[in-house]
């Protein structure tokens, strides 16, 4: 297999994070606004394994797989803020009706 | 053009753009149909990349669970909510816009700038190989140079569950337990009354058992009648709206 140069992976994590903060920055809805966020991660992830395939060091690996496993603690409790926010506030899914963290 | 250059910007090319359905779907279940197909793109990266373990993972974690998760977030709210656009106003949006167009240009130059610096690690492919392959390699590397960090993300996780279970409990299930009167017996005279709604216990309808309906066969023109017992369990139940 030919090798392919890593800018090219950088340059597609770089292109997923900043389509993935254009999202958090212009959507309101809170649960695309949480899709965003996990694009935004697996671009991180994506830009540590190609650092660490073009030094042949597998850092770079288990720094995703960290990565990975935060990202899912965020999710579970992400979603459960949502939730509990949605049972309280009416319209809780756009994120200007919900301002404050208590009542 | 290398088949695996061809190959390498196919799988970009559809993952960029199932990024901006993300962004650009009306419907947060489509959102979260095209983040799963980037997913998956990104994992066919991650063996391009020579790390099949964590392209597995990708896919078992992200679109197996996270999605998953996700997608039963958007069953459990407000379905009115659900369809609509939800754009910011448009000053934030030429903002936001604009800042990804800036941050876009100085990474770009970042990356083609770059100079690499670090000393290469011992993990060539050949060094992997003679290991058993990329799982066996990064096993290795996890559980003797990555221990602590290892067990502090299982700790993470931990916290993060019970967090996300307290967050999302009702709260209404914790009300319901602490009104709860009487006891849950089946040996009890009166039975198991752990079936009373919530409220007073004066004013509970009772079923009778056995021994209430021997008091009420009794005079029944009493009307609300002065009991003196010496504990409760003595006192007779008596259902003054019959």
């Amino acid at each position: 297999m030919n090798e392919i140069g890593s800018e090219h992976f950088l340059f597609l994590s770089a292109a997923l994070f900043i389509i993935g903060m254009m999202g958090v920055l212009v959507r309101r809805n809170v649960l695309i606004i949480f899709m965003c966020v996990e694009l935004m991660v697996t671009a991180a992830n994506i830009s540590l394994v190609a650092f660490g395939w073009e030094l042949d060091s597998l850092s770079g690996q288990s720094f995703a797989i960290f990565t990975i496993a935060v990202a899912a603690a965020e999710a579970a409790v992400g979603l459960a803020i949502v939730v509990a926010l949605s049972r309280r506030v009416k319209g809780a899914v756009d994120i200007d009706e919900a301002r404050s963290l208590r009542d | 053009m290398p088949w695996d250059l061809i190959i390498f910007y196919m799988v970009a090319t559809i993952c960029v753009l199932c990024a901006v359905g993300v962004v650009a779907s009306n419907n947060p279940v489509h959102a979260a149909i095209f983040l799963v197909l980037s997913f998956f793109n990104v994992a066919a990266i991650f063996v391009m990349l020579g790390a099949e373990f964590l392209a597995v993972v990708q896919v078992i974690v992200y679109t197996g669970a996270i999605l998953v998760l996700m997608l039963f977030v958007l069953m459990l709210v407000d379905p009115d909510d659900l369809p609509e656009f939800h754009a910011a106003r448009p000053v934030q949006r030429y903002v936001g816009v604009l800042l990804g167009a800036i941050l876009l240009l100085e990474v770009g130059v970042a990356i083609i700038d770059r100079t690499v610096t670090g000393i290469p690690g011992t993990a060539s492919r050949e060094a992997v190989d003679v290991v058993g392959g990329n799982t066996q390699a990064l096993g290795r590397t996890l559980y003797t140079e990555y221990l602590l960090p290892f067990e502090i993300v299982s700790l993470v996780l931990t916290v993060g569950v019970i967090g996300a279970i307290v967050l999302a409990m009702p709260e209404r299930l914790g009300e319901r337990i602490a009104n709860r009167r009487g006891t849950i017996s089946l040996g009890h005279p009166r039975g198991t009354d752990f079936a009373l709604p919530v409220g007073p216990l004066e004013e509970s309808p009772i079923p009778g058992s056995a021994r209430d309906e021997a008091v009420m066969a009794g005079p029944q023109e009493f009307g609300r009648e002065l009991v003196m017992v010496r504990d409760a369990e003595e006192q007779p139940v008596v259902d003054l709206r019959r």
